[in-house]
């Protein structure tokens, strides 16, 4: 699988702006976001700001970068045996 | 923030603001922690599967009930500031459904059920005030799920501010717009239902807003009515005016 990443700018209400969409075979799967310096420790990573599908979930991850989150997009993308 | 502690059990100032008490009752209840035991932060005091122990009252400190799923994420259904107590009918079952943990160092009185039988058998109108905290319990689980399901995040956080600003004051542990908060981003996302990202951000929001400020592990509301506006906040579940009702 290869996800294709587009560099955007969010609305998020903060300074975190900075986003990637992600697309799988063309259809958007997910937002990630990288969390400004206001986020201490966790400032420059990643946020699934929104996911799709089975991207989804109510418990969003961060990732320390952006191989880790598209890493576990793809996992989450598998069909399920 | 520095207060002096009640002179009074957290106890009785929470009872007394559902019904009138006697002396005879303000003592029964001033002896009823006789088993008294320091919890340190972020210890369970109660553990989902446990047999049942006794009733837990806090006495000072802060806790909170939860239940968690297998992958470790939790959610977090109530909060227990001093005076209030676990579940007064443990008795009834053989296995606890939730864990209660502590956010805080802990004071918790562990009081036997057929003491607190007695008590109520002796004293109507303690019974009749621990019911109503039991209605209290429920309203306010009811009013947590509303928050959950039906609040933005900026919401749920001034809700939830609003709440514990009324319920601290009752117990003497706040002033007119001011409490110790001790727990972290993470604890008020599992209260709130959302990420720890959202909590902050929402936390960030509010700040800029004025309406609150957070130094430390002090919050200060710094617009209580604006507070109280954005969360729809009315305060009738917590039936702090009780005490005229027959």
């Amino acid at each position: 699988m290869s996800l294709q990443l587009q560099p955007v700018q969010v609305a998020t209400g903060s300074d975190d702006a900075e986003s990637r969409l992600v697309y799988d075979d063309g259809l958007l799967v997910a937002v990630l976001v990288r969390l400004s310096g206001d986020h201490g420790a966790d400032a420059g990573k990643w946020y699934l700001e929104a996911g799709f599908g089975p991207v989804d979930d109510p418990h969003p991850p961060t990732f320390a970068d952006l191989h880790e989150a598209q890493d576990w997009i793809a996992r989450q993308l598998e069909p399920q045996s | 923030m520095h207060q002096s502690l009640p002179t009074r059990s957290p106890l009785v100032r929470k009872l007394e603001r559902f019904t009138s008490l006697s002396e005879a009752d303000r003592a029964a209840l001033e002896g009823i922690g006789s088993h008294v035991e320091n919890v340190p932060a972020h210890r369970d005091l109660v553990t989902e599967g446990d047999r049942p122990r006794g009733v837990p009252l806090l006495l000072e400190g802060m806790a909170y009930r939860y239940k968690v799923r297998a992958n470790g994420a939790r959610q977090i259904s109530a909060y227990l500031v001093p005076g209030d107590m676990g579940d007064l009918d443990v008795a009834l079952i053989n296995r606890v459904d939730h864990s209660v943990g502590t956010f805080s160092p802990c004071r918790v009185a562990w009081i036997k059920p057929e003491t607190l039988a007695d008590i109520q058998r002796e004293h109507s109108a303690i019974a009749r005030a621990l019911r109503i905290g039991t209605l209290v319990d429920e309203a306010t689980l009811r009013e947590w799920l509303l928050n959950v399901g039906r609040r933005s995040s900026k919401e749920r956080l001034a809700h939830l501010f609003s709440e514990l600003l009324l319920r601290l004051q009752v117990v003497g542990l706040a002033t007119e717009n001011s409490y110790a908060l001790p727990m972290g981003q993470a604890e008020l996302a599992d209260t709130t239902g959302m990420s720890s990202v959202h909590v902050n951000r929402s936390l960030m929001e509010l700040r800029r807003e004025g309406l609150i400020a957070l130094t430390g592990r002090t919050l200060t509301i710094l617009d209580v009515p604006a507070l109280k506006a954005l969360a729809e906040f009315k305060a009738n579940y917590l039936h702090l005016e009780e005490r005229g009702a027959a």
